[in-house]
């Protein structure tokens, strides 16, 4: 698995494809995001802003590689193995950037009525959930589910922000978690949101590394 | 390895390519599949290599080193050929130094060495070739399926993969291939399947005529080849005459041909699933007797001694040698 993990993220690098969801991502913190803003509020924009640039990455991961060289990872290792370290790689890269921003953004804004610590830490939760929703979006959307380009990108963008906004997401209940804890001053960490993403994430990837070899 | 019933459609209501597929591949052995273009070789193929999985039916029994090389390889990935093959070596299972160790040595062979630096995007058609070649030698794979992996390639680097499918094959390997060249390993494949109309069918190869003849005329021979420690499969030894190349039934002479007796002792324990299902009895001195038809013998014996064990003695039934 490292060894595809490696391949997959050489690939990512290389090819410079991670720089245009990384750049959306830049823009979305850059406008949205301001020194001296509330810590809770402007952490819950920094993990919200994460969600449609994971699906992205994730997107991005799956559909890299030609059809030929695809074909040969997958002899040599399995084609839900190889789907999954697609899969682990775009979602692992937007993890590590929203780690980033919410230990910027924590830095930056006004910590009044909240300790860095417990800031830091619902943050990265719910950077965490948003990450993870994402991804799962962004694994249903994309190869082998949707293969059409125009159908694919469409199904994304209509996901992510589905998403962020229907009840029982766990995005948007992390979310709402910082948002009310911006009003009243507490920082609560989302736990269950974070553990609802991973489980919708693991759902997600082992419906499609089962699928792929089967509708391709 | 085995396929049962094994059926692949496109999608979930797309047409079926293959139904009642029901094929089993021995070790050791050369298999070649032929049909029309669009017939479902490719679809077969990929069945095989474990590219995809099928629609209905069971796959049992892939050896976990699998190698596959696609039929077009165009390949516009952000490394170069040595790096490429470096991952797919680690991916396949070598530590970094022995894959690229490896990837050296397999770039050298296809005389593609000086192109090791190169990014594959800019590769020529046929370099890119070798490079997807060299990816599927890297790690010695117990199952080798090779779809056209001739095309393209220059001379040289066509006798080259023809060795090293002989290499695969006297290592235990089993080797599936499709090209359109019919005269491509004439004569060496133990199996033919044939694809058409969604289905699989099982053609006689020639080599059943040309593995009888040369075992009913010096099974001595063979079996001196053998102690001396070649293995005997086709390129060992001549052809035996030139063989029509089409149409590749008609090389089967009528009736049967007699069973070849194999004495022999030693070595590891045996694969399960030999080359032609051999009868096993204990024969004199500890040593066991193999019983097989003449079309697998061959194949047979390339597999026992592929397993170290000691032949002592080759005949065919009801002849005295």
């Amino acid at each position: 698995m490292t060894a595809l993990l490696r391949y997959q993220s050489g690939l990512l690098l290389r090819s410079q494809r991670w720089l245009a969801p990384l750049l959306l991502y830049a823009a979305f913190i850059g406008v949205g995001v301001q020194a001296g803003e509330p810590v809770l509020g402007a952490l819950g924009f920094a993990s919200a802003a994460l969600l449609p640039v994971s699906a992205w990455s994730v997107r991005i991961c799956l559909t890299q590689e030609p059809p030929a060289a695809r074909s040969v990872v997958a002899a040599a290792a399995g084609r839900g193995r190889a789907h999954l370290a697609a899969l682990l790689t775009g979602a692992a890269w937007p993890v590590l950037v929203g780690t980033v921003a919410v230990l910027a953004v924590t830095a930056i804004a006004d910590r009044r009525g909240v300790t860095a610590l417990a800031a830091a830490t619902a943050g990265l939760l719910a950077a965490l959930a948003c990450a993870l929703t994402g991804a799962a979006v962004g694994a249903l959307t994309a190869r082998p589910f949707l293969r059409a380009p125009g159908w694919s990108l469409a199904a994304l963008v209509l996901g992510s922000l589905l998403a962020l906004v229907t009840t029982g997401s766990p995005a948007k209940h992390a979310m709402t978690a910082l948002v009310t804890g911006a009003r009243t001053a507490t920082a609560d960490p989302p736990w269950l949101a974070c553990g609802g993403a991973l489980l919708l994430a693991a759902a997600a990837s082992a419906l499609a590394c089962r699928a792929t070899a089967r509708l391709e | 390895m085995r396929l049962e019933h094994v059926g692949r459609r496109h999608g979930l209501r797309g047409p079926w390519v293959l139904r009642e597929v029901s094929l089993t591949l021995p070790a050791a052995a050369l298999v070649r599949v032929v049909g029309t273009n669009g017939s479902g070789k490719s679809t077969l193929l990929r069945l095989l290599a474990g590219v995809d999985a099928p629609t209905e039916g069971r796959v049992g029994g892939r050896p976990a080193r699998t190698a596959y090389v696609p039929e077009r390889f165009p390949a516009a990935l952000p490394f170069t050929a040595v790096d490429y093959l470096v991952h797919l070596g680690r991916v396949q299972g070598l530590g970094r130094a022995a894959a690229r160790a490896r990837a050296g040595e397999w770039l050298e062979r296809f005389g593609a060495g000086e192109h090791a630096g190169t990014e594959l995007a800019a590769l020529s058609k046929g370099t890119s070739q070798k490079v997807a070649v060299a990816q599927a030698l890297l790690a010695d794979p117990a199952l080798l399926v090779l779809d056209e992996a001739w095309t393209g390639l220059d001379t040289g680097a066509r006798a080259e993969l023809d060795t090293a499918v002989r290499e695969r094959l006297a290592e235990g390997a089993t080797v599936v291939f499709v090209d359109h060249d019919p005269r491509r390993l004439e004569g060496e494949a133990l199996v033919v399947h044939g694809v058409g109309e969604g289905r699989v069918r099982e053609l006689t190869p020639p080599v059943a005529a040309a593995g009888h003849a040369r075992v009913a005329a010096g099974p001595a021979g063979l079996a001196r080849a053998a102690a001396a420690g070649l293995v005997p499969t086709a390129p060992a030894l001549p052809a035996a005459g030139p063989e029509p190349t089409a149409p590749r039934v008609s090389a089967t002479p009528a009736g049967p041909a007699p069973p070849v007796r194999i004495t022999v002792s030693g070595g590891r324990s045996l694969p399960s699933l030999l080359p032609g299902n051999p009868t096993t009895a204990p024969g004199p001195d500890g040593t066991t007797l193999l019983t097989v038809d003449a079309a697998h013998s061959d194949a047979l014996l390339g597999a026992l001694l592929a397993a170290s064990w000691h032949v002592h003695h080759l005949g065919t039934e009801g002849v005295r040698v």
